[in-house]
């Protein structure tokens, strides 16, 4: 996930929460502040579309429980 | 989406600020160590040690992959950068890190092919459009970005890619913890563990520090409120004499962690005998290498790495500061010979490095 280049990617603390807005295959399109980027889903899916998932480094690590 | 206001109040954080102060007891210094290099970097940046009374002592630890690398491996890189037909790619803050050869950026000026990618599947991507190229991933970080590498390298596998490979550098959490906790002299009272780690992990794996240790454990998000509300609930632990491990961190982090994340892991590395650590030196069954199943696509037995130790600047105290054992501005060179710009030990390199975090956010002193 590149969506927060002030930090470290290296560090976890890079992993962002982001929406699903499609998904094809082992590959989920999200969309977080407005961009959009694919990550792949062989970790947590299956994934719907308005899922949040916690994502870093390119693949989707959790889902995200909403509160 | 952000989810990100509601985690920055500031009238919850001065909440949370009367709160501790109320929790603390006068003149009896609280030392708790943040374990993850992303925590020391929200802690500078949000300013929470000047919301905190001063009997809280945040030590930063050894949770910035970046900041344990040794010079050994950042000449290993370079070399690899710098065979012939070779793609080299990496993570942003790995192109700054000195090695005894200077650092990866300066490879690249010298003509080396050094990428910077933000995924391994990214550079996977660069091989299987350069299929002339032999394109070589150096992975980095803790658990939370090694389960990035195992996808990479299953999709790898199952494509039957041959011209990419990873020089691994995958590390642990637990043994250096346990390092730390079995240093002489240690003054420590409790730990805030890392949030997206644990995702991957699960908060069991800190069980042992409670067992053995005696310390309590909170597992905690990066946001200042995640960060005072762990200390809070730190302090209470500590107030009421329990000793556990602890989930503030709920909405993303489970007691087992991410289990197909955990198998893809297992299936593609293994914990090696031994791995240097800068700062704390070799802890035994502390870092991952790829499998023998996969030895088509580790750099590390396709190439014959000089595989070189190389001391530490003398000068460099990132040994000290990933330890705990003295503050970024306590080290000689901090903020003179060695910044952000031109820096001469790690923690200065990464945005999550204690050296780093201090210098950029200003506190380059005791507070008042």
């Amino acid at each position: 996930m590149s969506l927060d280049r002030a930090s470290c990617i290296t560090c976890g603390d890079v992993a962002v929460t982001a929406r699903v807005v499609s998904v094809s295959g082992d590959t989920a399109t999200v969309e977080v502040d407005g961009r959009r980027e694919q990550v792949g889903i062989e970790l947590v899916s299956p994934v719907e579309p308005g899922e949040a998932l916690l994502c870093h480094a390119g693949i989707a690590l959790q889902k995200v429980d909403a509160e | 989406m952000r989810f990100l206001d509601e985690f920055r109040s500031g009238e919850l954080a001065r909440r949370l600020s009367r709160e501790i102060g109320a929790q603390v007891e006068p003149g009896r210094e609280v030392r708790i160590m943040e374990v993850c290099g992303g925590h020391t970097h929200a802690i500078s940046k949000h300013g929470l040690e000047d919301l905190v009374p001063d009997e809280i002592d945040f030590l930063h630890g050894p949770g910035c992959p970046v900041c344990v690398i040794p010079m050994g491996r950042v000449d290993d890189a370079i070399f690899l950068a710098e065979q012939p037909g070779v793609t080299f790619a990496t993570f942003g803050d790995m192109l700054r890190v000195p090695g005894g050869r200077g650092s990866l950026l300066q490879a690249k000026a010298r003509g080396a092919d050094v990428r910077m990618v933000y995924s391994p599947l990214d550079a996977l991507e660069l091989a299987r459009r350069n299929p002339d190229r032999r394109v070589v991933f150096l992975a980095i970080g803790f658990e939370t970005t090694a389960p990035a590498t195992a996808v990479t390298l299953l999709r790898c596998r199952e494509e039957g890619i041959g011209n990419f490979s990873v020089f691994c550098n995958h590390v642990t959490i637990g043994p250096p913890l346990r390092a730390i906790l079995d240093s002489p002299g240690l003054r420590l009272d409790a730990f805030i563990a890392p949030g997206h780690v644990s995702t991957v992990i699960g908060t069991r794996t800190y069980d042992f520090i409670v067992r053995d240790y005696g310390r309590p454990v909170v597992v905690t998000a990066f946001e200042p409120l995640d960060i005072l509300h762990a200390v809070v609930m730190v302090l209470c632990q500590l107030r009421d004499g329990r000793c556990e491990v602890e989930n503030q961190y709920t909405r993303v982090v489970r007691r087992d962690g991410n289990p197909r994340a955990i198998a893809a892991i297992e299936e593609t590395m293994e914990l090696g005998e031994t791995f240097e650590w800068r700062g704390l030196g070799w802890i035994e069954r502390s870092g991952l290498r790829l499998r023998p199943e996969f030895a088509n696509w580790n750099a590390e037995t396709r190439f014959e790495l000089p595989g070189n130790r190389v001391e530490d600047p003398k000068a460099c105290q990132c040994g000290e500061v990933l330890v705990g054992a003295i503050k970024p501005w306590e080290c000689k060179v901090f903020g003179t010979a060695c910044t952000p710009e031109r820096p001469i030990g790690t923690c200065m390199v990464s945005a999550e490095g204690a050296c780093a975090a201090y210098y950029n956010y200003g506190r380059l002193a005791l507070r008042a």
